[in-house]
């Protein structure tokens, strides 16, 4: 009996959201439509390609971008494995200590963006009274170097508490008995680690770090509620540059370039992290994909 | 054990610290806000929660919008989501997996990329400033991890009690209704959870779709406030307003704790 029928309103949703705006932005990207164009789309023969090819400012955010998620998501996962060996041992009140440790990755982004933008104000946030009691102003938010390190710090401290829990099921899925068999052996804690809970955490932490790097390289809230993209868009990401062109500068042709651009390089990202996950994979036992 | 100890401490301090300092803020004078070091005598107040519930439109109206764009996207995922779940344990490994593959695909896709073509779809059919239409792409954007997570479970069910009930001449809306919602109800409670968070927290799309102040959803209206400072240092209101918006979902994350888990946990093992 085949019930294929029921996948349908899914997919069809799916296309709608995914598939649809994927073909209008290649399409567009291929057509002017802005504010000179009275908001027509007119082809134009690639030249938003053109334009992306020397336009510093895409590549300067775009670099910004993977400067951005390659360290948010490098401390998220030594953090993360941290928090998880923890919530893993036996202790009181583990169900309010898991709830606690979860509230930053449940609250809405622009929540705490907005929070995050007082502790790193200058003069009157915390950070900066207490350095200027020593007489340093670091004026974070306001220093293209400090910037985009206090955005890091905030997207840490929200995703590392989804990253601990999915390494949190890795290790809850290796068998009590390989750990005793280790310690029968004479091992160190540290050799057991390294020797077991490392290899067979590896698919799991290919998964959080492939997730992650997707989701990082299209932040969007914490950046835009945050620091604006400034100071001097130093920590403007792809999709606050895409976003600033469609609805500031009402180019809507070259703001679908920019973001099948990203699509692509995320792609390609993305394809990259699962050929490693897929190469860890064949070490460790467990399989991710049933 | 003193390190454990220390360590649980050390974790706690460190998610909870920037939220308690919202919350030292949010009772403090902007005088104090200042001059932290001073003593004075108007240390604290109640003036900045006064000004965020009594502006117009107030407060709680942002968490009502975000209540109903939740609860709708939650139940219409769950209404599309659950058959084809369903579909999805019913069909050949091979074919499976390839829908699979394509479902983590759309997870993994960052959709805040998607937010042009999708303002593009909510001017040509007029669904902008509209909480029902709201919910519409949070319910297609959620079909992804619904049906991951839904379709693992329904595999965890015999498929004898499927054929059984079959043979029994239950229907499709009747098999659903005595057996997989109630065998699947913590999966489903997990799902559930995760697309109202989700639906509660998005940003974006709320953004571009809703700009009528009255049907503005949670975290479209505190950015907005971030945005329109008429006081010098607005921050005792910013954090007012933090406390305020928190304060919903650190209940829910408390009340709730075992199915978030869970969820999060199964999508990682079966994902």
């Amino acid at each position: 009996m085949t019930v294929v029928y029921l996948l349908i309103p899914a997919f069809l949703l799916l296309a709608s959201v995914f598939g649809l705006p994927l073909l209008r932005y290649a399409w567009l990207s291929f057509h002017a439509d802005s504010v000179l164009t009275g908001l027509q789309p007119i082809a134009n023969d690639g030249a938003n390609w053109l334009r992306l090819m020397h336009d510093q400012r895409y590549w300067q955010d775009l670099i910004q971008t993977l400067r951005f998620a390659f360290a948010s998501v490098g401390f998220e996962l030594l953090l993360g494995l941290a928090i998880a060996l923890l919530l893993h041992q036996p202790m009181r009140k583990r169900g309010l200590i898991r709830s606690a440790a979860l509230i930053p990755w449940a609250l809405p982004t622009t929540v705490m963006a907005l929070g995050w933008r007082w502790i790193f104000n200058t003069p009157y946030g915390p950070i900066d009274q207490f350095t200027s009691l020593s007489g340093i102003s670091l004026n974070i938010l306001g220093n293209p170097s400090f910037a985009w390190i206090a955005l890091v710090y905030a997207d840490v401290w929200k995703t590392t508490p989804f990253v601990a829990l999915i390494l949190l099921a890795g290790l809850q899925s290796i068998p009590n008995d390989l750990y005793e068999a280790c310690t029968l052996e004479g091992a160190s804690s540290f050799t057991c680690f390294r020797k077991i809970t490392l290899p067979l955490l590896k698919p799991y932490l290919g998964l959080a770090m492939t997730f992650r790097l997707a989701q990082a390289f299209g932040v969007f809230d914490l950046v835009q509620v945050m620091t604006g993209g400034g100071p001097a868009s130093s920590t403007e990401s792809l999709a606050l540059y895409a976003y600033w062109n469609a609805l500031r500068f009402l180019d809507f042709g070259y703001s679908a370039t920019i973001m099948i651009a990203s699509f692509v390089l995320l792609s390609t990202i993305v394809a990259f992290g699962w050929w490693l996950m897929i190469l860890l994979n064949q070490r460790g036992s467990m399989a991710v994909t049933e | 054990m003193k390190l454990k100890s220390a360590s649980i401490i050390l974790l706690l301090a460190w998610s909870l610290a920037p939220l308690l300092w919202q919350l030292y803020t949010s009772f403090s004078t902007d005088q104090a806000l200042v001059t932290p070091f001073e003593t004075m005598a108007n240390r604290w107040t109640l003036e900045h929660y006064r000004s965020v519930i009594s502006a117009n439109p107030p407060f709680f109206l942002y968490l009502i919008n975000s209540l109903f764009v939740g609860i709708l996207a939650t139940l219409l995922t769950l209404i599309i989501a659950l058959p084809a779940a369903y579909s999805l344990s019913k069909l050949s490994t091979t074919k499976s997996n390839l829908i699979r593959i394509i479902l983590v695909g759309c997870a993994l896709f960052p959709y805040v990329l998607l937010f042009l073509a999708l303002l593009e779809i909510a001017r040509a059919l007029s669904l902008g400033n509209n909480l029902f239409a709201l919910a519409l792409p949070y319910t297609a954007l959620s079909q992804p991890l619904a049906i991951l997570l839904l379709g693992s479970a329904f595999t965890s069910i015999p498929p004898e009690l499927d054929d059984a009930a079959r043979v029994e001449g239950l229907t499709l809306i009747n098999r659903f209704r005595w057996i997989y919602i109630p065998l699947l109800a913590p999966a489903i409670a997990s799902t559930a959870i995760l697309v109202f968070l989700f639906s509660w927290n998005e940003y974006p799309i709320a953004l571009t779709w809703i700009s009528e102040t009255s049907k503005l959803t949670l975290p479209v209206a505190m950015a907005r406030i971030a945005g329109s400072s008429i006081h010098s240092v607005p921050y005792g209101a910013y954090a007012a307003a933090t406390v305020l918006g928190a304060i919903p979902l650190i209940l829910l994350v408390i009340v709730f704790q075992k199915p978030i888990v869970s969820g999060l946990t199964s999508g990682a093992v079966k994902g």
